[in-house]
């Protein structure tokens, strides 16, 4: 045990529970109200219901408004993931000054507001088809889920040994087929954690959405807002708020679940580290070659 | 079944290259400098260097993966220049073996043969005959992260020969084993060389690993060749000073060198102390470096006088088994190296410390150095 006081240990058991309640305590809320009867979110609760869940699903509007979410999340993933991977292998190439500045220009997002980002873009668009559209949004997403991708990815691309590239290269690949048969599935479990987490950033994402969606096709979060202003819409609101948090869940889940997957795909089962292997006494037993040998 | 492999390579006697004025910078450095070297086909061919001297760049200009600043890689009479590596019938083994780990070892044998559409059955019977010759035919279904560091090796190996090129590259493939793993696959690579019979260009910095397996070395150091011979004529014969000192142990003394008497020159170490020397530029005059490899020079009693003698005082002894390695600081100033065999169990307790002796340096053992490598070897950077 390292020498720390016995009140360093309390006080820290205190930080740490005081900061987990901190973050959780929202969502259990959430959770709670969910399948409270009332219709107002306050206490004391008044018994448990389902009703929530059933009234926000027959509500076609919000329905449509989550699928219309969930697919502008998965193109804008997808698109963002794609440039990424590309970005990456193009940063792979630069040094010195000028990665930093080419670096410098792919994160900006991260730190332009988005509420700018959002008028920009609406500018753009309106010059471009006089109409906002669900594409602008999809296009704004990708936008802004690139540095997330990039953060992602190069450092997964920077990790591989550059001669594998040139064995492929070697062996009579062209650079295409060296892509798509060594590099791509080696980074396999970078852009699964990309696409998610770009998956995610589109999904909440309120301010380009809300700037450049056309008035009748509000994506979730906007629909979101809208209806919290309307108390009678507030326990369907919560319900789909639970629903998700446990989608969520699943996914942090299932995205684990997913990496330690490829991971072991591509060393394979139940590898051990070379350095165990490595005997030196079991291989000089026998001759390397087939050549070797009395002759 | 792997004859047919060796059969393809003789049949063809290609895999000549030669590097005529090769040139590469990297900014203002000249990784390689300006290098003209002949590597016949057939043989095993080392570029032994320290490191940073240019050899893998070298390797890699061979290769493709770099581009000459100037100069030409030809290869059997033709241009590489405009060749892409995935073009040119060259193959390499990495240092890092840059297996694919998320492949079965058959299907990385396989990767180069899919890549030139060959059809599935000759893959699976060609891939077979290249385990076979490497003896991994067992663990083909396995990722190389099973594998141990040697395994993993000969899987580089049997995808790079997979492919039958007419030369192949390898790039300290031995760097990362144990020694006795090394020793044994130093035997078993040149083996293996002689069997498929296609030139091998071998980069090391290990230069017992390149006396062992070579028929022919060059030299490399600042990015220039210092000599490109057989390993008896750059151990019996090295062209300079770098070379003698690269390949061992060599005991260097500055000399003015006076004139011919017969075959020989005679030059005078410092303190005036007159040797015949036979060997090397006996031609050359004033300022020269003469050297003597240890196991060379003849340690006697302190009393016995005669030609080519010169008295000193023995300053450390080693106890190698072998032999008994004796560092003498002679009366010309210099301190040497000489390697006394242990031939008898009273020689080994004979020497000590402090003990005075007579050193003969044969005529024709010693040896005048050409020029042009003092200088050299001031010079630094780093570059591999």
């Amino acid at each position: 045990m390292r020498p720390v006081s016995r009140l360093a240990t309390v006080g820290l058991g205190i930080y740490f529970w005081a900061f987990v309640t901190f973050l959780f305590i929202p969502l259990v809320v959430l959770v709670i109200f969910s399948v409270n009867k009332s219709t107002i979110p306050a206490l004391p609760l008044s018994g448990f219901t389902t009703h929530w869940f059933r009234q926000a699903f027959s509500n076609g509007e919000l329905t449509t408004a989550l699928v219309r979410s969930v697919v502008i999340a998965l193109v804008a993933a997808v698109l963002a993931t794609a440039f990424g991977i590309m970005a990456s292998l193009g940063l792979l190439a630069l040094r010195g000054r000028t990665l930093s500045l080419a670096l410098a220009v792919l994160l900006l997002p991260l730190v332009v507001p988005y509420i700018c980002l959002a008028v920009g873009l609406l500018i753009l668009v309106q010059e471009v088809s006089a109409q906002p559209t669900l594409v602008a949004v999809v296009l704004g997403h990708s936008v802004i889920a690139l540095p997330f991708a990039i953060l992602v990815i190069l450092p997964r691309l920077r990790s591989l040994d550059p001669a594998m590239n040139e064995a492929a290269l070697d062996l009579g690949a062209s650079g295409f087929a060296a892509l798509r048969y060594i590099t791509l599935p080696l980074l396999t479990p970078a852009l699964v954690s990309s696409a998610i987490i770009c998956f995610v950033t589109s999904f909440d994402e309120f301010a380009i959405a809300s700037f450049l969606a056309p008035s009748g096709q509000p994506t979730y979060p906007i629909f979101l807002y809208a209806s919290a202003r309307t108390p009678a819409l507030l326990p369907e609101v919560i319900a789909i708020g639970a629903i998700i948090i446990a989608g969520s869940l699943l996914l942090v889940v299932l995205a684990e679940g997913g990496r330690r997957w490829a991971e072991r795909r591509l060393v394979g089962a139940n590898a051990s580290p070379a350095g165990e292997l490595a005997g030196p006494d079991g291989e000089a037993a026998e001759p390397m070659f087939a050549t070797a040998g009395p002759s | 079944m792997t004859d047919t492999m060796a059969a393809q390579g003789q049949k063809q006697g290609k895999g000549h290259i030669s590097l005529v004025s090769l040139t590469k910078h990297f900014g203002q450095l000249a990784a390689v400098d300006s290098i003209d070297l002949e590597i016949p086909s057939g043989g095993f061919f080392s570029l032994l260097g320290p490191s940073g001297c240019g050899k893998t760049t070298t390797l890699r200009l061979i290769a493709g993966f770099e581009q000459p600043t100037s100069g030409r890689v030809l290869l059997d009479g033709r241009d590489m220049a405009k060749t892409p590596p995935s073009k040119r019938p060259v193959n390499t083994v990495f240092q890092s073996y840059a297996l694919f780990p998320h492949l079965r070892v058959f299907d990385n044998v396989a990767f180069g043969l899919r890549r030139a559409h060959v059809p599935r059955d000759e893959v699976r019977r060609r891939v077979g005959e290249a385990l076979e010759l490497v003896q991994l035919s067992d663990l083909a279904a396995r990722k190389p992260g099973q594998l141990s560091g040697g395994q993993q090796q000969r899987v580089a190996l049997a995808r790079a020969l997979v492919l039958r090129p007419a030369v192949l590259l390898l790039d300290e493939p031995l760097g990362a084993l144990d020694a006795k793993l090394r020793r044994q696959l130093q035997v078993e690579l040149k083996q293996l060389q002689t069997h498929v019979g296609i030139t091998f260009v071998y980069v090391t910095h290990d230069q017992e690993e390149a006396l062992t397996m070579s028929d022919r070395i060059a030299v490399i150091n600042h990015g220039r060749v210092e000599q490109a011979a057989s390993p008896r004529d750059l151990y019996e014969e090295p062209a300079n000073a770098f070379v003698a000192d690269f390949l061992g142990i060599s005991n260097l003394m500055d000399a003015s060198a006076v004139g011919p008497s017969g075959d020989a020159t005679e030059v005078r170490l410092a303190n005036g102390i007159a040797m015949d020397v036979r060997r090397g530029d006996i031609t050359r005059r004033g300022a020269v470096k003469v050297v003597i490899r240890p196991e060379r020079i003849i340690v006697e009693a302190a009393d016995v006088t005669g030609p080519n003698r010169i008295p000193g005082m023995v300053t450390n002894v080693v106890y190698l088994g072998s032999g008994i390695q004796l560092a003498v600081h002679l009366a010309s100033g210099d301190t040497v190296t000489a390697l006394v065999p242990n031939s008898d169990d009273s020689t080994a307790s004979a020497w000590s410390p402090g003990l005075a002796v007579t050193c003969q340096l044969p005529a024709n053992a010693l040896r005048v150095l050409g020029d042009g490598v003092t200088a050299n070897q001031q010079h630094s950077g780093a570059v591999t």
